[in-house]
């Protein structure tokens, strides 16, 4: 009997204390709980709403008064306007958009050559390249290839756009006929190559500061034992640093996929999706364009917010592929130490 | 280290001081006083783009009256702030009016005005609706009216003109772009043409005489001289070097309603008395125009495939300089732009006169075989949230006179919207307008539908992709009509 009562006071000891434990990790992770349901959550669920409705400079009025709610929210004051539930048919229309495979291909080629070429390649040649010279120049090196981040994005772009302008402008130009080049419409010539490389200059650096430190991070012995075995550079760069690194090199994969996923700033600025028939058209561009950037202005927040809504799927069906196959369980597994 | 801290620490301080210094944004100073008794009221007005502008409103406040601010929202390029000027410096004519009716109400303006491209104007004005922050009175595009007025953004004034005879002076043809479902959504601010300019010293240079160059202008009137010729002068141009391959011919760099009168000049008709709202989109002319532009860029090349996406300052400093292009589509309001931008160190408007002439856009003679252009007029429209509709209307009313519309007209190179105008000395004597004045005759406006936005940005795409060679004209037709059916389903009609 005695044993019993023992081992259910030992039971809810064990209890409150798992409680105890959850309500730590809760009260630690709240913070972040708040502010993903804030800034991820609840504007999700409002495009998904507005995704579901008419909603366009003349069907202007509050998205949430549609169907039964009208009257009520006309009781309270609310400007209803002519905006209606549609159900899906944003999003047949969407899919019945004829540009909608092309839209879809410039994202995945924009995403992944950016992030080979630039977001992860370069940054991880950079970081190398930095960190195996003297230290301060190292430093100074990585400090001039932040400038392109730290500067605003509009003068940034005007500053390609002097450099990519037409003949007889430009400054690429002024450089290449002096050395028998014909004057060219650089931007208009090629412009996936500019719309990359202004993208990943700038993309390069958050993965050239990530992996710098966790190259500055390896403990010098194993760099020493094995220049000391006899190891090249390069065997040292395959068999030690890039294993090393293993995850912040996954971390920046799966973050710059997703940044570049939804970013559109510069391409925007740059070729607007041009030159011709959406040559340059990434999606989330389409969703701003339908949402907000017409020449006439007639905005179609509804079917923008139906883009908006796919590419927020896209996003996490890329999220769990990266989840996934990179087993970033493994990252978060409790030390094995403490397992014990 | 500890040694250099504090300089470093300096260094930091001035980092901030510079970031702080350039996040900081001027905004525009509003003046606001409470009134008393036969006060002049000084309002500074800051024109965001260009420079400061102080406008001097006298408002006269009797004891016991009510002192009513209107805000008026204008776009305003750097020729064009009488939009919203005229509006304050009409102010003492209005409060003289409600003096004489024996109201006790007392008007004052605040404007805001800036250059922001249509669409983000538009969408400025539709979020500050719904935010219940709409201005008294906005200055846009008549095609808004399409968007505005079956969302109830605007105040319908149809039954409100008659009581101000100053409207009865504008040009009756131009009330019909401020309609929408047989009602009145705005009174005309401006109006203009859309000429087509040509190079007088390259046409000397393809061995075309003086006579010749001179009487184009009239030859275009009278269809001797047409779209097909232009064409095949253009071409002769490129082939004898002239002009650079793509120089032949330029017609503006980004969407906008130009490209809606190839379409009516191809024979194309966008919306008839059955329609409705509904608007028509005819395959021929969509061939006709796509077939065109095809040949110009892809086969002739004198017209630049690279030409859509060129800046506008790029576009302005090629074209305006009369050495590089040959014909290029434009507007009235390009040319003191010119003058005062682009070739102001090069003798302005006397070089302009000298080397650069304009006319209608001459006869497509296999569609229409008429010159053409577009007028695109600007409207005074009053928001539905506007507490003082009435006193807007007769702010407008007040702005709407030949003194004042004149002085804008004649800065910004914008036609007159009032008959007195024709005979009123001072816009008689400006030679631009005058010459550019009889282009009227073959005008066309944009329809005022919801659907306008979605039809011109399909059909926009098809320019896009013929002059790029993405697409030939049969295929882009069919691309267009597709893109037109997803968009608008049952409003539009094909035929």
């Amino acid at each position: 009997m005695e044993a019993v009562v023992q081992e259910q006071a030992m039971e809810m000891v064990a209890r409150r204390r798992s409680w105890r434990v959850s309500l730590e990790a809760f009260s630690f992770m709240s913070p972040a709980m708040v502010l993903v349901t804030l800034f991820f959550f609840i504007p999700v669920v409002l495009l998904l709403w507005i995704s579901l409705t008419n909603l366009s400079s003349n069907t202007f009025g509050n998205p949430l008064c549609v169907g039964g709610m009208r009257d009520f929210c006309e009781s309270l004051g609310i400007r209803v306007g002519r905006v209606e539930f549609v159900g899906v048919s944003n999003y047949r229309r969407l899919f019945a958009d004829r540009f909608f495979p092309k839209i879809l291909g410039n994202t995945l080629f924009y995403v992944f050559t950016t992030l080979i070429f630039f977001n992860v390649g370069l940054a991880l040649i950079l970081a190398l390249l930095t960190t195996h010279i003297e230290r301060r120049t190292g430093f100074l090196f990585r400090a001039i290839w932040l400038l392109p981040r730290i500067t605003p994005s509009v003068i940034y772009i005007m500053m390609w756009k002097r450099i990519s302008a037409d003949a007889p402008y430009g400054i690429l130009n002024q450089f290449l006929v002096p050395l028998g080049f014909e004057p060219k419409a650089w931007l208009k010539e090629a412009p996936w190559l500019f719309v990359i490389i202004t993208n990943g200059f700038v993309g390069a650096s958050f993965g050239m500061l990530i992996f710098s430190s966790a190259i500055e991070s390896i403990p010098r012995d194993y760099i020493m034992a094995a220049k000391v075995d006899g190891a090249s550079t390069l065997q040292i760069i395959r068999t030690i640093i890039i294993p090393l690194i293993k995850w912040p090199l996954l971390f920046v994969t799966t973050y710059q996929t997703l940044s570049l996923l939804a970013s559109f700033e510069y391409i925007l600025l740059l070729t607007n999706g041009g030159p011709g028939l959406y040559r340059t058209e990434v999606w989330s561009l389409t969703a701003y364009h339908r949402a907000l950037q017409t020449y006439f202005g007639n905005n179609q927040w509804g079917y923008g917010a139906a883009w908006g809504f796919v590419l927020v799927v896209i996003g996490i069906i890329f999220s769990l592929i990266y989840l996934r196959v990179f087993r970033f369980d493994e990252l978060v597994q409790e030390p094995k130490i403490d397992a014990l | 280290m500890w040694r250099r801290r504090p300089f470093w620490l300096f260094i930091g301080i001035l980092v901030l001081l510079f970031l702080a210094s350039a996040c900081a944004q001027q905004q525009p100073q509003v003046v606001e006083r409470t009134v008393v008794v036969r006060e002049t009221v000084p309002v500074e007005k800051t024109v965001v783009v260009e420079k400061t502008v102080v406008v001097e409103q006298t408002v006269e406040v009797p004891a016991g009256g009510e002192l009513v601010t209107l805000v008026a929202r204008c776009k305003a390029g750097s020729v064009e702030q009488g939009r919203c000027n005229n509006l304050i410096s009409a102010v003492g004519a209005a409060n003289a009016w409600l003096e004489e009716q024996g109201d006790n109400r007392r008007i004052q303006v605040k404007t805001i005005q800036d250059n922001k491209d249509w669409g983000e104007y538009k969408t400025e004005f539709e979020l500050a609706f719904q935010a219940g922050e709409a201005p008294d009175i906005i200055v846009s595009g008549h095609e808004h009216i399409g968007d505005w007025a079956p969302a109830g953004m605007l105040v319908d004034i149809t039954d409100m003109i008659d009581e101000h005879p100053e409207f009865d002076d504008v040009i009756d043809s131009l009330w019909e772009s401020t309609k929408w479902n047989g009602r009145i959504w705005g009174v005309p601010q401006d109006a203009e043409a859309r000429p087509m300019y040509f190079s007088k010293p390259l046409l000397k240079k393809l061995g075309w005489s003086d006579e010749q160059v001179e009487s184009l202008r009239d030859r275009v009137f009278a269809c001797e001289f047409s779209w097909e010729d232009m064409i095949e002068t253009a071409t002769q141009a490129v082939q004898q070097g002239v002009v650079e391959e793509g120089n032949g011919w330029w017609h503006r760099p980004k969407n906008g309603p130009d490209f809606l009168y190839y379409y009516y000049a191809a024979g194309g008709v966008i919306q008839d008395e059955q329609s409705g709202d509904k608007l028509i989109m005819e395959k021929d002319a969509l061939l006709k125009v796509y077939q065109l532009l095809y040949d110009a860029s892809q086969v002739r090349k004198i017209l630049s495939p690279n030409l859509l996406g060129t800046d506008w300052p790029d576009w302005h400093t090629a074209v305006s300089s009369a050495q590089n292009v040959l014909f290029w589509f434009g507007g009235s309001w390009n040319w003191p732009e010119w003058a005062a931008n682009y070739v102001a160190d090069q003798g302005g408007e006397d070089y302009l006169w000298e080397n650069v002439g304009f006319t209608a856009i001459p006869c497509l003679k296999s569609g229409t075989a008429k010159p053409i252009t577009l007028t695109h007029p600007l409207l005074y429209m009053i928001s539905s949230q506007s507490e003082y509709p009435d006193l807007a209307l007769l702010l407008i009313a007040k702005a709407t006179t030949k003194e004042l519309n004149t002085t804008y007209a004649v800065e910004s190179g914008h036609l007159g919207i009032l008959k007195s105008q024709a005979d009123y000395q001072p816009y008689k004597a400006a030679k631009f307008l005058s010459e550019v004045l009889p282009l009227l005759e073959y005008t066309t406006f944009l329809p005022n539908s919801p659907y306008w936005s979605q039809w011109s940005e399909a059909y926009f795409l098809g320019i896009q992709s013929v002059e790029s060679g993405d697409l030939t004209p049969e295929e882009a037709v069919d691309v267009v009509i597709g893109q037109l059916e997803n968009e608008l389903g049952d409003n539009v009609i094909i035929r």
